[in-house]
């Protein structure tokens, strides 16, 4: 609460400066008494300003000092400040921000001497430039500094919006002191100047506003990348917040551009003086609900961004073309619909530009939208939960797959079958047959669906909740079993000849040792070589396998490492393969297949009851230097027992150029 | 003086801090690599008889070579884990030796030139 408080303070005072100084730079000098009043009593709430940036710039740092430090004490000690200071970008940032401070409060106690209008100009503009600096420099502190997709474009325009919106928001308020010094009675001298201050204040504004808007949605796009990280993180909440604490603001300024300032020229008594007044108050009312726009704006840079938190799905549904592209109809709906609002939309667009029939055509346009969206979305919705878009916490590893697979054994399989395909003989008597894990549907549902059903059940489906038999880590395995078990049934579709085109199979990661060297990881090879992936048995593999080592070099030469992996999962196995002329050179894994070959020979496509015994006996898989598993050759059949063909293959994924990013190691 | 020569002046002062400021990270990034090429060259194997201990597990044996192929771990200074050839300085250090023992040993000679001179088995793999 006191980090929320001192950057409240802090933000208010940085663009407050801003916006004061912008404020008299726009409305000019006058040698009226009014105006002189307000311009002494704007230098003299400056000063303060200053001050009040000053006093939250050192909290801010005491309690930067505390929290880096991690115990309250260091909230004051020199050595800690010390560090902060001089070894951190926040401390860079600060030295910057209050040095500028310094040389301004410097300049505001030069400002007896300003005389000519030179050294009246050149004064204002540097007193804008220094605060300007100090506010902007912000940014370079916050969020926008770890974007790493846009490391100097992402500051840059979070410095914009800083600069924008003190412009703007930082000026309501001495623009309404001035119009309120002038709506007086006494204050008829000044009334020209102050009217001349709001229409100049009007044109700035708008270019103000239209950046503050522009640049906000970008640092959103950044920050919060999706919807359901928009309506599904605290994060996300705050900015729905801000933007709607915007929207009243947006009104008030509307009102104020296209009612108020026009009718301040009018009628002095009947029409002119009220205008003023009541600009003055809108002034006050806008500069308010800056404040708590700017409360919340703290409350935003304390927080992590929505793009680094688990989002909770608020809504039963959600929107999904993926999901529902394949369903008769969506297509054509989508089209007819879309077609529709896009109409609507020009339609309110022209309405918008035209003098005449404006109330028409807009009502038409929205009508249009409203209709087109009615007829495109309501087919693309499916069923979401809270945790739909729960990513999960345990990757996609052979490890969780295999612990995920004897759990399903213990917990599902009576009821999902052995094989998954939903005939188990408990699943005869429920309400709804259990479901086919084995069918493509699975893809369309997210890893957070999954989640959901496994912890709450499916109480009209018969399906009990297994929140509190398994751990939450447990769950995950089993939906990473699930996504394996998927993969297998598509995997099915791979052949020996490798197919271009976006690749979908990721293959799990997994650790793997040979003998007593350290374990290594598939994915230490991605980027780097295409993977022949060997599961054997001897003796039946012994031929293939010394075929392999006499060819292993010219492999290698094309691209591929190979490894080796014992389906019995026999520890001394590379003792068992023996010598042989040319050698075993390739990795033969002594550690680790009791974990890969399950997991591994539901990818080699094997349609067995789980849990028991593979009856594969050799099965070889390419794995592309993203991670995706590509080729698939049994004995038996042909294809890679010619190793030319192999070779072949394996030069083509070396030479591609990836359409696909690299996997995610997580599965959603 | 003239207010606006002061703000000019104080301008000028901030500029050349920050001109300054930009040339001294300017040079401090070239001092760094000189540094770090100063540090590797320091870090860097010198042409002096080393001696290192590995532990890996056998591969192959070419008698007629005098060389054993090892899977070894990483060997600090000298190279990661891999599978490679290493010579011995006598035949006696792999007789009995099998394909899958694992074995602990060292090297030693000038870089890139090391023989194994001792070897031990430690189990089978």
């Amino acid at each position: 609460m006191t980090a929320l408080a001192i950057r409240w303070i802090h933000l208010a005072a940085s663009l407050g400066l801003v916006g004061l100084i912008t404020m008299t730079l726009l409305a000019g000098r006058s040698d009226r008494p009014t105006a002189r009043q307000w311009d002494a009593r704007v230098w003299r709430l400056a000063g303060w300003l200053v001050l009040l940036f000053a006093l939250s710039g050192v909290a801010l740092l005491a309690h930067q000092s505390a929290l880096a430090a991690g115990r309250p004490g260091a909230a004051f000690d020199p050595a800690a400040w010390r560090r902060l200071l001089f070894e951190t970008r926040f401390g860079a940032v600060w030295l910057i921000r209050h040095a500028v401070l310094l040389l301004l409060a410097s300049l505001l106690l030069l400002r007896e001497s300003e005389r000519a209008p030179l050294d009246w100009m050149a004064w204002r503009v540097q007193a804008w430039m220094l605060a300007a600096l100090a506010a902007g420099a912000l940014a370079w502190a916050g969020h926008a500094v770890a974007v790493e997709s846009a490391a100097l474009a992402a500051p840059l325009l979070d410095t914009l919006h800083v600069l924008a919106a003190g412009t703007w928001l930082g000026a309501l308020l001495p623009l309404a002191l001035l119009l309120r010094a002038a709506s007086a009675e006494a204050g008829a001298d000044g009334r020209p100047f102050a009217v001349l201050a709001a229409r100049r204040f009007s044109a700035v504004a708008l270019g103000a506003m239209t950046l503050l808007v522009a640049t906000g949605l970008w640092n959103a796009w950044v920050q919060v990348a999706s919807i359901p990280a928009l309506v599904g993180t605290r994060y996300g909440w705050l900015l729905l917040a801000k933007v709607a604490l915007l929207a009243p603001v947006l009104a008030l300024a509307v009102i104020n551009r296209r009612r108020l300032i026009p009718s301040l020229s009018g009628d002095a008594a009947a029409v002119g003086r009220p205008a003023m007044t009541r600009l003055g108050r809108f002034l006050r009312w806008e500069s308010g609900l800056a404040m708590v726009i700017l409360g919340v704006t703290a409350a935003l840079s304390l927080m992590a961004p929505a793009r680094h938190e688990t989002p909770w799905w608020p809504f039963s549904y959600r929107l999904s073309y993926e999901a529902t592209a394949e369903l008769p109809g969506v297509n054509a709906r989508l089209l007819i619909g879309g077609q529709l609002a896009v109409l609507g939309l020009l339609g309110g667009i022209v309405g918008a530009l035209l003098r005449s029939r404006r109330v028409l055509l807009l009502a038409a346009g929205a009508a249009a939208v409203v209709a087109g969206l009615w007829i495109a979305l309501p087919p693309l919705a499916v069923d979401a939960y809270p945790t739909t878009y729960r990513r999960s916490p345990v990757p996609y590893q052979a490890a969780s797959v295999t612990s995920g697979m004897a759990l399903y054994g213990t917990h599902c399989a009576t009821c999902h079958g052995a094989s998954g395909r939903g005939d188990g003989p408990g699943g005869a008597g429920l309400p709804k047959l259990p479901a086919d894990l084995t069918a493509p549907h699975t893809a369309q549902h997210t890893a957070g669906d999954l989640f959901w059903w496994l912890t709450r059940g499916i109480t009209a489906a018969g399906m009990p909740a297994f929140g509190s038999q398994l751990a939450e880590e447990q769950r995950w395995d089993v939906i990473n079993f699930l996504r394996a078990l998927a993969a297998g049934a598509q995997a099915r579709q791979l052949g020996p000849v490798v197919r271009t085109g976006a690749p979908q199979l990721v293959a799990p990661d997994f650790s793997f040792a040979v003998g007593p060297t350290p374990p290594r990881a598939l994915r230490d090879l991605r980027g780097r070589s295409v993977v022949l992936l060997v599961l054997f048995s001897l003796p039946d593999s012994r031929l293939r396998l010394a075929e392999l080592a006499a060819a292993y070099a010219e492999l290698g030469f094309a691209g591929a490492e190979i490894i080796a992996i014992p389906m019995d999962g026999e520890r001394e196995i590379i003792r068992r393969l023996g010598a042989n002329r040319p050698p075993f050179l390739f990795p033969v894994v002594t550690d680790g297949a009791a974990e890969i070959v399950p997991t591994y020979a539901l990818l080699a496509g094997e349609p067995r009851p789980l849990g028991q015994p593979p009856h594969l006996r050799h099965a070889e898989l390419l794995i592309d230097r993203q991670g995706y598993v590509r080729g698939r050759w049994l004995p038996g059949t042909p294809g890679w027992e010619d190793l030319h063909a192999l070779r072949g293959q394996i030069q083509t994924l070396a030479r591609e150029t990836p359409t696909s990013p690299p996997p995610d190691e997580h599965v959603h | 003086m003239r207010l606006w020569r002061v703000v000019l002046l104080l301008n000028l002062t901030v500029a050349l801090g920050l001109l300054g400021g930009y040339l001294a990270w300017g040079r401090q990034i070239p001092r760094l690599a000189r540094d770090l090429e100063q540090a590797r060259q320091q870090g860097a194997p010198a042409a002096v008889e080393r001696t290192l201990t590995a532990r890996g597990v056998v591969r192959a044996v070419f008698p007629e070579a005098n060389l054993v192929i090892v899977t070894h771990g990483d060997i600090p200074g000298y190279m990661p884990a891999m599978t490679m050839g290493f010579q011995v300085t006598e035949p006696r250090l792999y007789e009995g030796l099998d394909v899958g023992d694992v074995i602990q040993f060292t090297l030693r000679g000038v870089p890139p030139n090391l023989l194994i001179t001792t070897l031990t088995r430690e189990g089978r793999t």
